[in-house]
């Protein structure tokens, strides 16, 4: 099992940042040919001013009709976005894998407080599913791709948990970590997961037809 | 009341008895210095994982390590790393202050020299909890 984490830790991260970066790049530039292809009016109303405009007022909490219609999605999302992304790039784990690979000394999260994060996130995770299973409408529209993505994002956080707590076999959870983060990296250009390289696009796009078509915000 | 004393023979071996007892208080310390458990620096200090778990001895067996060198090397007259220089007996924090703004400071000098070997041989932990235990 070490010489795999070794492995895990070694080539397989490169090659899961090389599909990462290699597949992001092919799926923005299909949707580019795309778009040009079929729906060539995207460029025609495409505008910094109006898609900045929606792009910040998405990203503020409750800031919009959308937000405010289902309070509890929001703090989930926003909570859970928020603190996966300070995790990833501050957890003290992480800064101990900059420092001794790159020579980096970054800062990083209290340990108390990036411990606090990850039950955050896990405990997002459980609503997510909740709201999967328990409302109508959600439930309607979840496929088995859903849950699979779901479960995929799950995973790294709850084995970082039960690693940092030294529960279980520490190893085995260190290295389900490390292959589940690497599972989800070549996943985000393949699945669902691609809103983190999408979202932006289309934001960007719905603020400038609202803004410069229908003249009115989209929020 | 009249207040009861110990007789002589049993006051002297009481006596005995704590001095003894208080000289077993350094037997840990004692001890540690000849046989090093776990490496926990003061100078890290304080530490936010469990300090790693090192039994010096028993590693160097296991790992057939006879020579000082393979982990304490020194330094040549320029302050570079010299790996046949032998810098056995003098703290690692010595050479490798905790903020050390050139060379290597303290933590990942540590880092370093444990996780590098143990990944060039492919042998003993390379994960935190490998080392740092609770």
């Amino acid at each position: 099992m070490q010489t795999l984490y070794n492995f895990a830790t070694g080539p397989l991260l490169w090659a899961s940042f090389a599909i990462f970066l290699a597949g992001s790049v092919w799926r923005i530039y299909s949707m580019i040919a795309l778009a040009r292809k079929k729906e060539m009016s995207v460029y025609a109303y495409m505008s910094w001013g109006f898609s900045f405009r929606s792009i910040f007022r998405w990203l503020t909490p409750f800031g919009t009709l959308g937000w405010k219609a289902n309070p509890a999605m929001t703090v989930g999302t926003f909570a859970f976005h928020l603190c996966l992304l300070l995790l990833l790039l501050f957890a003290p784990g992480h800064a101990e894998m900059w420092d001794y690979n790159f020579g980096l000394a970054i800062w990083s999260l209290p340990e108390w407080l990036a411990d606090t994060l990850t039950v955050v996130v896990i405990a997002c995770c459980a609503f997510f599913a909740f709201r999967r299973l328990r409302v109508p409408a959600v439930r309607y529209v979840t496929t088995t791709h859903d849950w699979a993505v779901l479960l995929l994002v799950f995973l790294p956080f709850i084995s970082a948990f039960l690693a940092k707590m030294q529960l279980g076999n520490t190893l085995f959870m260190t290295l389900l970590h490390v292959l589940s983060a690497e599972a989800v990296l070549i996943a985000i250009p393949f699945t669902r997961l691609s809103h983190a390289i999408f979202s932006p696009f289309t934001r960007a796009y719905m603020g400038s037809e609202f803004g410069g078509v229908r003249h009115c915000p989209d929020w | 009341m009249k207040k009861r004393h110990l007789a002589g023979p049993f006051r002297a071996a009481a006596l005995v008895a704590i001095a003894g007892l208080c000289l077993l208080m350094w037997l840990p310390a004692a001890l540690s210095q000849e046989d090093i458990k776990e490496l926990k620096p003061e100078a890290l200090a304080p530490q936010t994982r469990p300090a790693a778990f090192f039994m010096h001895d028993a590693h160097n067996e296991k790992a057939g390590i006879d020579d000082c060198t393979a982990c304490h090397h020194g330094k040549d007259k320029d302050g570079k790393m010299d790996p046949e220089d032998n810098s056995a007996g003098t703290a690692c924090v010595d050479c490798h202050a905790v903020n050390a703004r050139t060379g290597t400071p303290l933590k990942r000098a540590y880092h370093q020299q444990c996780i590098s070997c143990h990944e060039q041989k492919n042998q003993g932990p390379t994960y935190c909890g490998g080392c740092h235990k609770g």
